[in-house]
């Protein structure tokens, strides 16, 4: 378990930024697991330099996180979906050192030393455990300028201790072309299957499905109706031609409704805002009550 | 920074540990992690450590006080990570450590929490000096651990060459009990620092330096006490028995002068009238109410540890002349009259009245000559 060592980690700098957010805009510390993925890869060193020899390597991509207060305890870890593993963890503290503390390698060790946590990187065999830990924290002094410091360690089993790793941040642009390139997305969502009723020219084809995918299909046409109001996709034929000029006042009554429709739905989000405010509010006056600090 | 922000939990524990540690803790500074930067929940602790002083801060959390506080150790002591060893979890004492069952209502945590810290980078610090590459430090070693209470550490730094230092605690004996009466709040103990050099081919004389704490001055100075020397080939196992001997006399002599100051003082009852204030366990001062005339004055004698082979010190103050904020004018320090350490006490106290007579005559003048030069 874990022969080779990761040897680039990269993260994308809306996950980043996100983390940073996340940890700045709480009340208090934070942690919580990184997801992602890791290719194994024979790299191939560009030099003629004998000295540096084709070694195996990994590289992490850190894709997603999910992050909780650290007075909680870090949930049983889970998977999000098939193509991201858990890679590490995160603690975020506000003015602290940048060196991880008592808890931080109490909890790394526990992580990476867990072989049901163990995930086998892409075209490899062998298992890689979720040994990565990234911290961040806020600079000890107040007049400096940078607002956020953060360092990259994997925790390194055999020797017991941290070994810091750079952290490279991939940005959309023309230098980021490649990691595009090898890009292969991978929906969370399950498609709807929005085929067009009455563009029946197959029907005789479908005597195979099974009345479970008939029946699928139809609820999904009905949530999909109800999305268009009565503007079928065949309508939209109207949009040319002499009848233009009704249909066109139709839509715009459509869009009208629809607007209608997300003012409605912002105010309520707007409410449920403010209950969130309240709510957090008054909890945090019970935990200053329970603290003795009232 | 106003004690009182900081959480009531995190107040008790902190104020428990400082004042209940065997150890002197020190807080270095205090600071906040909140949003609300008034509520002050991290800090940093000094706390001695063979000799010198390690630095860990504690983290807790002002917004969940109920948590257990984080430790972050120093920059060098990366590679210390107590409570996760493989071997120690044998040791069925060290699975369940003071973090697993945090209580944030006791306030008695933190102290636990510091001394089995600290005690594991006793062992840590132990086990990496073992590993130090060195036949003499692996003889001296295995020829002084029969001795408890020995702290050691390695340091090495990028212009430093290393070094492992080590902290014996010297003399059996309880010098707390040997003085009666003591105000010692601590453990007055005495230690010998020993620092070898390592990786060197022939091996160099060990640096040695005596360290007591402050308070021991008012009976005994280490600073007095000349080392014996360090032979060639020499090994501590060798050495220490003839230091603690000797050490052991001086400070039995030292307390036997307690004695032979009491007296001193006592002797200069008769002459001048009983005094105003007197150091009653050390009997290093004394001092007394005195006249010429209308003029009175206040005589503060310091008697020095070598007493009597060196005589006291005295200095006259005035009770009638104040100079400014309300200071009253003192003499320099006085020490130009006769004496000699063979005389008996009540000699050397006749001696001293009769300097007195003729210098408080001069004081008086003094005295009057700077509230002049006030006006």
């Amino acid at each position: 378990m874990g022969d080779f060592s990761i040897e680039k980690i990269l993260i994308s700098g809306a996950t980043l930024a996100s983390l940073l957010h996340r940890s700045s805009a709480s009340s208090g510390d934070l942690h919580g697991f990184l997801f992602g993925h890791v290719v194994f890869s024979d790299s191939i060193p560009l030099s003629d330099d004998d000295t540096t020899s084709s070694s195996p390597s990994l590289t992490a991509t850190i894709t997603s996180f999910i992050s909780l207060p650290s007075h909680l305890p870090l949930p049983p870890p889970i998977t999000l979906s098939f193509s991201s593993t858990l890679l590490g963890w995160f603690s975020a503290r506000r003015k602290t050192p940048l060196r991880p503390s008592l808890k931080d390698s109490l909890t790394t060790l526990s992580l990476s030393s867990s072989c049901s946590l163990a995930f086998t990187p892409h075209n490899s065999t062998a298992l890689h455990p979720p040994s990565l830990f990234l911290l961040l924290t806020t600079p000890l002094q107040d007049k400096l300028i940078h607002t956020h410091e953060y360092k990259t360690y994997e925790y390194c089993i055999p020797s017991k201790s941290f070994e810091p790793k750079s952290l490279s941040i991939i940005n959309i642009g023309p230098f980021f072309r490649s990691h595009y390139d090898s890009f292969s997305p991978n929906a969370p969502f399950p498609l709807i299957n929005c085929d067009l009723r009455g563009s029946n020219a197959m029907v005789e084809d479908e005597e195979g499905e099974t009345l479970e995918a008939i029946r699928r299909a139809l609820k999904n046409q009905k949530k999909l109706d109800m999305c268009a109001e009565g503007f079928e996709i065949r309508r939209m034929s109207k949009l040319v031609g002499s009848e233009a000029a009704i249909y066109m006042g139709e839509l715009e009554d459509l869009y009208d409704k629809m607007l209608c429709k997300i003012d409605a739905l912002s105010k309520l989000v707007e409410q449920t805002s403010v209950k969130v405010v309240g709510q957090e509010n008054q909890n945090m006056k019970l935990r200053y009550k329970v603290a003795g600090m009232e | 920074m106003a004690i009182d922000t900081v959480p009531p939990l995190i107040a008790a524990q902190l104020n428990d540990l400082i004042s209940h540690s065997s150890f002197p803790i020190k807080v270095e500074q205090m600071w906040s992690g909140c949003k609300n930067p008034s509520l002050l929940d991290r800090f940093t602790l000094v706390i001695p450590f063979c000799l010198d002083y390690i630095k860990w801060d504690v983290i807790y959390n002002a917004i969940y006080p109920l948590a257990a506080p984080d430790i972050i150790f120093g920059p060098e002591d990366e590679s210390f990570s107590p409570y996760n060893g493989v071997n120690e979890a044998v040791d069925s004492k060290s699975s369940k450590n003071c973090l697993a069952d945090w209580n944030s209502k006791d306030p008695s945590r933190l102290l636990r929490l510091i001394i089995e810290l600290r005690d594991a980078y006793t062992t840590y610090q132990k086990k990496r000096v073992g590993e130090v590459d060195d036949d003499r430090l692996k003889f001296e070693l295995s020829t002084m651990l029969s001795r408890e209470g020995i702290e050691m550490c390695t340091s090495s730094g990028i212009d430093k060459p290393e070094e492992v230092r080590f902290a014996v605690p010297l003399l059996e004996m309880d010098i707390n009990k040997l003085v009666l009466g003591s105000t010692w709040k601590r453990p007055q103990k005495i230690y010998l620092q020993v620092i070898f050099p390592v990786g060197k081919k022939s091996p160099s004389a060990p640096r040695l330096k005596l360290v007591s704490p402050v308070e021991l001055k008012a009976l005994f100075s280490i600073d007095d006490f000349k080392l014996p020397p360090w032979l060639e080939g020499m090994c501590m196992a060798e050495y220490l028995p003839t230091l603690e001997e000797m050490l052991q006399a001086q400070i039995t002599d030292a307390v036997l002068s307690i004695e032979v100051r009491r007296k001193f003082i006592m002797v200069l009852e008769p002459l001048f009238g009983r005094p105003l204030e007197a150091d009653p366990v050390f009997c290093r001062k004394a001092t007394f109410l005195a006249n010429s005339g209308v003029f009175t004055f206040l005589v503060h004698i310091s008697i020095p540890l070598q007493f009597p082979k060196q005589k006291p010190t005295l200095i006259l103050q005035s009770s009638q002349h104040f100079i400014s904020h309300g200071a009253p004018v003192k003499s320099p320090l006085l020490t130009d009259y006769p004496w000699s350490p063979r005389w008996e006490a009540s000699e050397m106290a006749g001696r001293i009245y009769d300097f007195l007579v003729d210098e408080c005559l001069n004081f008086k003048k003094f005295c009057n000559e700077s509230m002049v030069l006030l006006r």
